[in-house]
């Protein structure tokens, strides 16, 4: 336990007035001071590669998607927001999604299904807005989610330069 | 042509419903415009820019505002006293706005060829009667409100918001005696004009300055008598939810809302009128009506802004606090100062004597004060937290 | 099998008690000790290939030496390290030399998550290779017959599968082709796998090289939710587990070790009945006889038109199926003797796969629970014989339907009351109303073998909210057609 005494109040201190004095001149020089505010609409968020937005897929350039359907990212997801079901494919990575959702009304950008995804194939996007007038709706397929890889490219850089986990060379086909 | 159709002279009724109408009419659109301002201003305070959305720089917020209320869901808590209930904010907002009544915007109104009389809507001479009367009815509203809901966090803030009116009440009622002794009179438009140089035996000097004890003194009341931070305490949100507030809904709380935002309008006319020459223009005697009451409008706009700007400095005393300042503080420099001030009336001394001797009065206070334990005395009551157990 | 002798051995310092007659890893096994095996499987003959289970083993003054413990005898006084550094030392060079070919495409792989390589290279190999040659390149997707896909990157040539199909079914078919690091698993001539025990090999193989078709992909073994149960495919009853993704659909059915009755293997007829516990066109509720035929209702209100015909009908004749747990086949007794009549179970015709290792030719796999509760065995003629001339008849439990025929009963006359519980809605016009009733996965109770050894069933997956349990309806009925009897008997 911690025992905290009290600082002895001067006399100005303790008749009060003057301190109200004070600290109504700090708020009138505050209402001076340049406004903070955004807005909003009109006037977007500055996003980069550092954001992490919502979760989205990557598709490679010959339309094919990255991901496995390992199922990592499900695991990893601490919201249980990813649902993935499977399928084979004739493509080299033999298994590609059948379903792939995540449910972004559950997802909270943690960045976990990015961080566990072997194939860079889940990539946080610097897309931050959703809304909608249904709840299912809001639960994205995997249609929802494809993005052209270069749309991701700045955000898997970033993350190739924030953490050397991987070798380059050893990135996905 | 006008002259035709008009009567040379407008009957005595016409003339008081005109008044009534545009008097009570700019009261509730004043109330209007202060809730705008009231989120400028906190807005400002906050590096924000405040309601903007709703017509040019949000002018249209406090309508939008009030549409909203009306769409509101009405509920009415299951077990509340429903007569009671739903008499509650009645009970609030009416006493705040009968007090602009008496309020003395400006001098004589002409417009043409009538004469409309003094603006306001009644001269009552015992005007300052009648206003402390319906201040002290307000409390009403308040504690029905908040026992009707059936509700403990309403209750509760019903009887904190009682016990701080009738604390303050006495100290906002002797500040106000002090003035009315000098004036000699319970007319507000008497009191008012006696601070003009242009009246019989008046010396052209504001009772702000012969009367600064009883002009803090109101001020400081007038805070708690509106319940306005930081004295607010029959809403205090951390403690009491929303306190006597808590189970009203829709155009009932707006009600509320609304006779909380008079009664700072009113407040402030008040003091205007009471200490700061009312519509009287500096070193204009003579100004005519209209710039009278621009004068009026603006020194009670001030002090509407001195509600805001508090309210967004100064965060909440705690009850005890309230309680001691009120009675154990303001109390006795109020009594003083009325003390002081019949002396100087009833020696005949000049009244620019006053301030000098209120302040002296006040120096042995000061002095105790400076030499007292900071437990016994502070204004802030900081030590009872501290020795409180033990007594 | 050899007696149990009992030895005394030390193990990383502790004294153990163990048998003699297994290899000395079954006695690190069984002593907790946790040695990584990949050639060794307790119910084939340990041949040595992986080298992955060496162990340091000191016979008493003599220095440790490094052995592998699958092919070790274990002698009074052994003592064995296991985790010394030496023992991790040369494990690990071995694990390099698996890995050095082994793909790394775990996250293809269906074994991932309960692969023995995975595991023990997660706790002990070096996260980085050290090779920089390319991997081998060989065929990923070859087919071995219709249950089972060999991917040859992934084999580590354990030689498992070979074993398996020489020393369980007895049906050689596999074997370890070419040389050296050309080496791969294949059939004789590249014939196609046959027999009803392939399944086992996919779970042999201690990597993702043999994986089952039918399961290739379908699901992350970590999402399966996997409960112990019994097979119901024969009278064998072999301990099961069910795996269930996400409280819906049942992925995979897996042999359960059980000494008594099927050690650690299955046939492919009870791996694969996977669509007998499918949801599609399962009856979630009930069905009843309304003006357009059958229609959809509520359990209670099905169970109230069994109870009024069972109320206002003489001899109802009750038909239990070959799928009812003992305690069921109580219940149905008890309901039995309490109208007056006789219980009785039908049973399906004799498989004709039954073999020398585990299938019998009994499909019944209650038929000894239930004759024990007091239950008579009859067969689908005598079953359709004993409705047809009955005004009121019950088919009661899960595959009774498809057990007595649907077609049969379609073409029972109208004044025959019928009523099923099934798992499907009876839509035959002598029905009068079909209640749903669970699954074997979503029920619980016990079922016996051929032996006489006691198999469990329990809960995968939650029934549909709608569907009672048969004990649960029984004790309804009784309690519905109670008042009935009692006034009778008191007007007579």
């Amino acid at each position: 336990m911690v025992i905290v005494k009290r600082k002895e109040l001067s006399f100005w201190e303790r008749l009060y007035l003057p301190e109200v004095f004070q600290g109504l001149s700090i708020t009138l020089r505050a209402m001076f001071r340049k406004n903070v505010t955004r807005q909003y609409p009109e006037q977007k968020l500055e996003v980069n590669e550092v954001t992490r937005g919502q979760p989205r897929l990557a598709v490679n350039a010959d339309d094919t998607i990255r991901c496995v359907s390992c199922g990592l990212c499900e695991a990893a997801c601490p919201a249980y927001a990813i649902t993935i079901d499977g399928q084979e494919t004739d493509r080299f990575i033999e298994r590609e999604p059948e379903r792939f959702e995540i449910d972004m009304l559950r997802c909270i950008l943690c960045g976990f299904c990015e961080e566990a995804c072997p194939k860079d194939a889940i990539l946080m996007s610097d897309e931050l807005e959703l809304a909608d007038f249904s709840r299912e709706a809001l639960v994205y397929d995997l249609e929802k989610l494809k993005r052209p890889v270069s749309a991701l490219q700045p955000r898997l850089d970033y993350i190739y330069k924030l953490s050397n986990r991987w070798n380059s060379s050893s990135s996905s086909s | 042509m006008m002259d035709d159709i008009l009567p040379a002279e407008l009957p005595l009724f016409a003339v008081w419903v005109i008044k009534a109408v545009v008097i009570f009419g700019s009261l509730i659109s004043a109330a209007g415009i202060t809730t705008l301002a009231e989120r400028k201003v906190s807005a400002w305070i906050q590096y924000r820019i405040g309601p903007n959305r709703v017509g040019p720089f949000g002018l249209l917020q406090p309508l939008a505002d009030g549409v909203k209320f009306i769409f509101k869901e009405e509920l009415v808590p299951d077990g509340a006293n429903r007569l009671m209930f739903r008499l509650a904010p009645m009970i609030t907002a009416a006493p705040a706005m009968m007090c602009i009544a008496v309020i003395p915007f400006a001098g004589e109104v002409v417009i043409g060829n009538y004469n409309l009389g003094n603006l306001s809507i009644t001269d009552l001479s015992v005007s300052v009667l009648y206003v402390g009367a319906l201040t002290g009815l307000g409390i009403y509203g308040i504690i029905l409100g908040g026992w009707s809901s059936n509700s403990k966090f309403s209750l509760m803030g019903a009887m904190r918001a009682s016990a701080q009116m009738v604390s303050y009440e006495l100290t906002l009622l002797l500040a106000i005696l002090s003035v009315v002794l000098l004036a000699g009179s319970l007319d507000l438009r008497a009191i008012a004009e006696s601070q003009a140089s242009s009246a019989e035996g008046g010396i052209g000097v504001w009772n702000m300055f012969l009367q600064p004890v009883a002009f803090v003194l109101f001020i400081i009341a007038m805070f708690a008598e509106t319940n306005r931070h930081p004295f607010d305490f029959a809403e205090c949100e951390p403690e009491l939810v929303g306190g006597f507030h808590t189970e009203y809904s829709s155009m009932k709380f707006a009600l509320f809302f609304l006779g909380e935002y008079c009664a700072i309008i009113v407040m402030c006319c008040l003091v205007t009128t009471f200490f700061l020459g009312g519509y009287d223009v500096p070193f204009w005697d003579s100004a005519p009506w209209f710039i009278q009451l621009a004068s009026f409008v603006a020194k009670a706009a001030c002090f509407i802004f001195l509600f805001l700007w508090v309210r967004w400095t100064l965060p909440r005393f705690r009850y005890d606090q309230l309680m001691g300042l009120g009675w154990k503080v303001m109390l006795p420099l109020a009594l003083v100062n009325v003390t002081v001030t019949g002396a100087v009336v009833s020696f005949g001394w000049s009244p620019l004597i006053t301030p000098v001797l209120a302040v002296a009065a006040l120096i042995p206070g000061v002095i105790l004060f400076a030499r007292s334990n900071p437990g016994e005395a502070s204004l802030t009551g900081h030590a009872l937290s501290e020795e409180g157990s033990a007594s | 099998m050899t007696t149990r002798q009992v030895v005394t051995i030390q193990i990383d310092g502790q004294d153990v008690e163990v048998d003699a007659s297994k290899p000395l890893v079954d006695a690190l096994h069984r002593s907790g000790t946790d040695v990584p095996t990949y050639c060794y499987h307790p119910g084939l003959s340990a041949v040595g290939s992986c080298r992955i289970c060496q162990v340091e083993v000191q016979m008493g003054e003599a220095p440790g030496r490094v052995v592998v413990a699958c092919r070790t005898p274990i002698s009074e006084g052994m003592r064995v390290f296991t985790s010394t550094d030496k023992a991790h030392a040369v494990r690990r060079e071995c694990l390099e030399f698996l890995l050095k070919n082994h793909p790394l495409d775990c996250p293809i792989c269906d074994k991932a998550g309960e692969c023995d390589l995975q595991d023990f290279s997660f706790a002990e190999g070096q996260a980085e290779g050290r090779s920089s040659e390319p991997r081998r390149s060989l065929d990923k997707r070859k087919s071995l017959g219709d249950v089972i896909v060999l991917d040859e990157e992934r084999c580590i040539l354990c030689s498992r599968c070979v074993r398996f199909m020489d020393e369980v079914p007895k049906t050689p078919q596999l074997t370890v082709s070419g040389l050296g690091a050309r080496s791969t698993i294949s059939t004789f001539a590249d014939r196609p796998l046959t027999g009803n025990y392939q399944g086992n090999l996919a779970d042999v193989c201690p990597v993702g090289a043999l994986t089952l078709k039918k399961f290739r992909f379908q699901a992350r073994v970590w999402n399966l939710r996997k409960t112990p149960s019994t097979c119901g495919e024969c009278s064998r009853g072999c301990s099961i587990t069910n795996e269930v993704l996400r409280n819906n659909e049942l992925k995979r059915i897996r042999p359960r070790y059980n000494a008594d009755v099927n050690e650690w293997w299955m046939c492919d007829t009870g791996r694969f009945a996977l669509e007998e516990h499918s949801l599609e066109g399962r009856l979630a509720g009930s069905m009843i006889r309304g003006e357009a035929g059958m229609e959809p209702a509520s359990a209670r209100e099905g169970l109230e038109r069994v109870a009024d015909a069972l109320r206002t009908h003489g001899q109802p004749v009750l038909l239990g199926s070959a799928w009812l747990t003992i305690e069921e086949g109580q219940a149905l007794v008890a309901l039995a003797k309490q109208l007056g009549t006789e219980a009785r179970f039908v049973t399906p015709p004799p498989s004709e796969l039954a073999d020398e290792l585990l299938h019998t030719d009994d499909a019944c796999p209650n038929r000894r629970g239930l004759t024990e509760v007091g239950m008579r065995a009859i067969d689908a003629a005598e079953a359709l014989e004993a409705i047809a001339g009955a005004e009121v008849a019950l088919l009661i439990g899960e595959r009774i339907i498809e057990t007595v025929g649907a077609e049969a009963l379609a073409e029972l006359p109208n004044t025959v009351r019928l009523f099923s519980f099934d798992t499907v809605a009876l839509d035959v016009p002598a029905a009068r109303a079909a209640l749903g009733t669970p699954s074997s996965i979503e029920r619980d109770g016990h079922w016996v073998n051929v032996d006489g050894h006691r198999g469990m069933l329990t809960i995968a997956r939650p029934a549909p909210t709608d569907v009672a349990t048969l004990i649960q309806n029984f004790e309804s009925l009784s309690r519905l057609i109670t008042p009935a009897e009692t006034a009778g008997g008191a007007a007579s």
